[in-house]
């Protein structure tokens, strides 16, 4: 009897706490799964009872790394449900802050999470002495995705800025335009990111497993910050839905396998992220992404899951250059504070945005003294657990099929939960630290 | 410039002591050179703040020192090391420790720095900071700013 087990427990290098646990006996697959043990943390109930103003504040925390999103997600939401209609000034600058946090979370993962599957290491750290080039350009470009955020967001990881009704804080022209040189002093950067993503994209792993790809979608741009609710099928069949019906998409259900809830359409599963955003919207791309596209071998609709780093990349041009072009649009009408939009009504209303990790939706309903009665967060990595389910139950007949040993069915199969770059659940970060020598101050 | 930098989740109890202490430091009135920064969970843009511009930092974190609750130590990267067991570097398991030592490596100038690691009693996701922590903020705030006039 031949036995292969794999069991990770807390996958590296993605955000939160997965394992994956495979059993095969004599060539059957017995157990085949990846589990989410995190416990809910309940923030639709967090935000009962919080006036309207109160609650982007406090659903921005569900995410360190898609706050900008989950904050833009549940401002929209609210202001759907208070009739509010914001200022083309407020759209854009919610549109720069956007990309902004697109850029920061892909640069973290394509350079530190990611890039070291491919170049054989086990985290970044050695990559330190083998690819210094690489890690100090990662560092680079990741502060430059903070400096944009923060100069649209007031802060990066939890913007102050952005509150029902519009913006509370604007940038003025110069430091727009000074935020505009150092994106277009950043492009030599971002070539060499591209060259080495070229590089090591035939190390990606062939797979292919067609799903459905759920991503916003709108008639004028790639759908970053607003559209609505797209499905494109493997056979290239696309289909759209107001964001106000999420629910007949996203179909929630529970597994016993995972705390994390499930989701599904018109396939077993379905798929959110820069891959599923990409096959969506390749024709609103930016020119200069589809070269990009080309030159690193993308192209839609891309079945692979794997190349949904690849489609990272590809996405981080686009969001270069769709904020040189806000700029200028921004700096050409002249900047400047505006009131806010005051609530016509109290109601229920849903809003939808995309983060790095793909389609987000937040609802709330609100009281006549604008409370929050009640709420509904979806986020895109819950999205995407039914998906990586269905990849592995594929993917583990085909790694035994080629013979591939425990060590290396496990690094497939942790490598393509990475690439999912899944956010599982925001952890604490507190310090656990030994002492060398006495500390210099101690109370 | 110098950077007051708090580290932390302010929804999960003393996880966001750092966050708090800088709050605590700007209403009662910062010297004009001095900036607050709330990374939040977002250590790695630590980065972001080490340049040759800046002349001192100081990174206010929750930090398992062994103390007693609410106790605090304030040191240099140098002085300590690292035992939370990291698989990579993500945003989520950001460590300031790790953020210096990858800067450093990577030919980053790491400017004056200190960490003023507090010592938490709950880190609960969902729960306030604890009532120790809370009363002693004015004290916090008072010695990260004056540690951080002497770096």
């Amino acid at each position: 009897m031949t036995q292969t087990r794999i069991r990770v427990d807390h996958v590296t290098r993605v955000e939160g706490h997965g394992n994956i646990v495979v059993n095969v006996t004599d060539g059957v697959v017995e157990k085949c799964e990846w589990q989410v043990p995190e416990a809910p943390r309940f923030f639709e109930s967090m935000v009962r009872g919080r006036h309207y103003s109160e609650v982007a504040r406090i659903t921005s925390r569900i995410c360190g790394i898609c706050s900008v999103g989950h904050t833009l997600a549940s401002v929209k939401a609210t202001e759907n449900a208070l009739g509010i209609t914001v200022s083309t000034q407020s759209w854009k600058l919610r549109e720069l802050l956007k990309h902004a946090e697109n850029f920061d979370s892909h640069v973290l993962h394509i350079n530190i999470l990611a890039a070291p599957d491919l170049l054989g290491a086990p985290s970044v750290f050695p990559l330190v002495a083998t690819h210094a080039d690489v890690v100090a350009r990662a560092l680079r470009l990741k502060r430059l995705g903070h400096e944009w955020g923060s100069l649209i967001g007031g802060r990066t990881t939890h913007p102050m800025s952005v509150v029902p009704g519009g913006m509370a804080a604007v940038p003025t022209a110069k430091e727009l335009q000074e935020l505009r040189a150092k994106l277009v002093a950043a492009v030599p950067e971002l070539e060499a990111m591209l060259a080495t993503v070229a590089a090591l994209a035939p190390q990606i792993p062939a797979f292919d497993r067609p799903t459905e790809y759920v991503a916003l979608s709108n008639d004028k741009d790639y759908g970053l910050y607003d559209g609505d609710i797209q499905s494109t099928l493997p056979d290239g069949t696309k289909e759209r839905y107001p964001v106000a019906d999420y629910r007949q998409v996203t179909n929630e259900f529970v597994v016993p396998q995972s705390t994390a809830k499930y989701t599904r359409h018109k396939l077993d599963s379905y798929a959110a992220g820069a891959l599923a955003r990409f096959n969506n919207n390749y024709d609103r791309l930016r020119p200069e992404a589809k070269q990009v596209a080309e030159a690193v071998g993308i192209q839609p609709i891309c079945t692979n899951p794997y190349m949904n780093t690849v489609a990272q990349a590809v996405e981080i041009v686009s969001d270069v250059y769709e904020s040189v072009a806000l700029i200028d649009e921004l700096v050409e009408a002249g900047v400047a504070l505006e009131p806010l939009v005051e609530p016509a009504r109290f109601g229920t209303g849903a809003g939808a945005t995309e983060v790095p990790r793909g389609i987000l939706f937040h609802e709330y309903a609100y009281d006549a003294d604008g409370i929050c009665q009640g709420g509904d967060c979806i986020i895109p990595t819950n999205q995407n657990h039914n998906n990586i389910q269905h990849d592995f139950e594929k993917l583990v007949p085909e790694l035994l099929a080629q013979g591939k040993g425990e060590q290396e069915m496990a690094l497939a199969l942790e490598m393509l939960v990475r690439s999912y770059d899944p956010c599982i659940s925001c952890s604490t970060h507190y310090l656990d630290v030994g002492f060398k020598r006495r500390a210099t101050e101690s109370r | 410039m110098r950077y007051l930098v708090g580290v932390g989740n302010v929804l999960a109890g003393d996880d966001g002591v750092g966050p708090r202490v800088l709050e605590q430091a700007a209403a009662g009135g910062l010297e004009p050179d001095v900036v607050t920064v709330d990374l939040a969970t977002d250590a790695l843009s630590l980065v972001a703040y080490l340049d040759a511009g800046t002349e001192a930092l100081l990174v206010v974190d929750a930090a398992r020192l062994g103390l007693a609750p609410g106790d605090y130590r304030i040191f240099t990267p140098d002085e300590v090391e690292t035992r939370k067991e990291l698989g990579g570097l993500t945003t989520h398991e950001g460590d300031v420790m790790r953020v210096v030592e990858l800067a450093r490596a990577a030919g980053y100038p790491i400017p004056p720095l200190a960490v003023m690691g507090i010592e938490p009693r709950d880190t609960a996701m969902g729960t306030p900071l604890s009532a120790d922590l809370e009363a002693r903020l004015p004290a916090y705030a008072a010695a990260a700013t004056e540690r951080l006039r002497e770096l």
